[in-house]
């Protein structure tokens, strides 16, 4: 093991004797491993509560509880812990114990210095390999939820714009007829009609809820793509203060300040524009939602090494922790009925996996929020696989 | 002031859709013919003067990018509005490619429709007006050489 790697060892020397504790101590810092010493088992375990040790170096014969007894407790409390322990000379029946209730290892008193910071540095190194595989394991979880997450959005993706359709004719219908019985009630004829309010009331309420329903079929079938998609070279900044000023206006009523920036050095890239105006627009108008009047809104471009990353920060309500993997589910929004769908993001994040990009969220509660979405050049050989 | 009623054929599979609508428009004061599908359109269009033909794309049969490629060679002056239930634009623009004037998405905003129509229409009119003035011209020029 590297000499910095045993720099890194939480040792714990228990024994009741302090002069043994001291020497093996000091001994111990010239080869680079500090330890932390207790004089008795109590004192052992009331640390541990507090600093989580990766090695603990135990006498087995002490007053109070026995070396024995702390192991037990260590093992079932500190699991994350290993235990070498020190037995008297022609004892290795309590080392012998020692190893079936949970020990690393143990060794016999007179003990030789080398041997015992070989068996610390195995000790250390079995964590570090449980440690390793730990998270090998998690990370193989983690994708495989992952891919099951995107796998199941893009069918639902392709189910949901095929509803989106079909429902988008008799919207057409319900939208049609509540039009033509509203024209009809601003005829003469019908102006002495009882209860005519009443009536250009609900038909109002009719005309609006189609258009709540047309917001999201229209969302869904937007990412819908049947022939290819369009790619040019795009000026990505160019393409910011083209969607700024589109949503200029819902940014003046709320008096926020929209600060757009860029690299100097920004090189056009091969993506399609329309694509990337959507999810710029789906940002920014999240970010006006969020912040407060007269606020201030971000956009930055910069290049990196595959193509370009655009950010849009806010410093507006922020998203909470809880919400961070669901505000991408389709549906999920906070918003009041009818001034969210809650698919923004989510399609928004369809449409950036599907141009080979990645869309990331970094948010404080109350602080501020950032959305990254990484766009990749297209025209770039090690990109081409993402056409 | 009198209205002129635009000429509009109405096409679309749905039915109820075609009715309500062509209520709608004629309350609005135009003339609406209506045509269930795309061999229909062909043959009012052969019969009948339209200034505007308002298309459904997704029709069982021959759909409404067929139909449009066939009114544009057989009557290139009728200008068509597409219409479509599919929120992708793109089979729209494609129609746009082939000389529609322009494109709506299901379910549509009456306001907007109105002013496609009246933008179709006017078209229509400066086209007709530029072949009148064309027939004129070689009327003209045929007497001269009298
Ligand atoms: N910049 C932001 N700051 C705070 N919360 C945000 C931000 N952007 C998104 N969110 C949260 O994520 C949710 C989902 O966003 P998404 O854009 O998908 O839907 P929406 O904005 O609610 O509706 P719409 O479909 O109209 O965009 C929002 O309702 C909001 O709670
Ligand atoms: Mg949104
Ligand atoms: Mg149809």
């Amino acid at each position: 093991m590297e000499p910095e790697q045993i720099k890194n060892i939480r040792l714990l020397l228990v024994d009741d004797e302090a002069q043994f504790r001291s020497t093996l101590a000091k001994r111990l810092q010239k080869r680079g491993v500090v330890a932390l010493q207790a004089g008795s088992g109590e004192e052992c375990l009331s640390i541990l509560e507090d600093h989580p040790m990766d090695v603990v170096v135990l006498d087995v014969k002490m007053p109070g509880i026995s070396g024995i007894d702390a192991l037990s407790q260590i093992t079932e409390r500190h699991a994350e812990t290993e235990v070498i322990l020190l037995t008297g000379h022609a004892a290795t029946q309590d080392g012998v114990e020692g190893i079936k209730s949970g020990a690393y290892d143990y060794l016999t008193k007179p003990v030789e210095f080398d041997h015992l910071l070989g068996k610390i540095i195995q000790a250390y190194e079995k964590i570090l390999g449980e440690k390793q595989q730990k998270e090998a394991a998690e990370y193989r979880a983690r994708t495989k939820q992952q891919m099951i997450a995107t796998e199941r959005l893009a069918a639902l993706g392709t189910l949901a714009a095929g509803i989106a359709h079909e429902i988008n004719n008799p919207l057409a219908i319900i939208n049609e007829s509540a039009g033509y019985l509203e024209s009809l009630l601003q005829k003469q004829e019908y102006a002495d009609m009882p209860r005519r309010a009443v009536f250009e009331k609900a038909l109002k309420k009719i005309g609006g809820s189609v258009g709540r329903a047309r917001n999201i079929t229209h969302q869904l079938l937007g990412n819908v793509r049947k022939t290819k998609p369009i790619l040019t070279d795009v000026d990505a900044f160019e393409l910011v203060l083209e969607t700024a000023q589109l949503i200029k206006k819902e940014a003046q009523e709320k008096e926020i300040v929209v600060d757009l920036q860029t690299a100097e050095a920004l090189k056009p890239i091969l993506t399609n524009p329309n694509q990337v105006r959507q999810v710029l627009i789906n940002l920014i108008s999240n970010a006006i939602h969020a912040t407060p009047q007269q606020g201030r809104i971000s956009v930055e471009v910069a290049p990196t090494a595959g193509g370009i990353s655009i950010a849009v920060s806010d410093t507006g309500t922020g998203v909470p922790k809880e919400h961070l993997e669901k505000i991408f589910e389709p549906f999920f929004s906070t918003k009041a009925p009818g001034e969210g769908t809650g698919l923004g993001l989510f399609v928004t994040r369809e449409i950036v996996e599907k141009l080979g990009g990645t869309v990331e969220v970094m948010s404080k509660i109350g602080q501020d929020t950032r959305f990254t979405v990484y766009i990749p050049d297209q025209g770039r050989a090690e990109n081409m696989g993402n056409r | 002031m009198i209205k002129i009623p635009t000429n509009i054929l109405l096409v679309d599979d749905e039915k109820d859709f075609v009715e309500i609508l062509a209520m709608r428009l004629e309350e609005a004061g135009e003339k609406v013919t209506p045509a269930y599908d795309g061999q229909m359109c062909l043959d009012i269009l052969d019969k009948k003067p339209i200034d505007v033909v308002i298309l459904d794309i997704k029709m069982p049969g021959m759909d409404g990018i067929n139909t449009l490629h066939k009114i544009k060679i057989m009557h290139p002056l009728v200008e068509v509005i597409l219409l479509t239930g599919h929120g992708s634009t793109e089979t729209a623009i494609e129609g746009m490619k082939l000389g529609a004037f322009d494109y709506l998405l299901k379910p549509a905003d009456f306001d907007d429709l109105k002013a496609k129509l009246s933008g179709a229409r006017k078209k229509k009119e400066e086209q007709d007006e530029r072949i009148r003035k064309a027939e004129v011209r070689q009327l003209l020029r045929r007497g001269g050489n009298i």
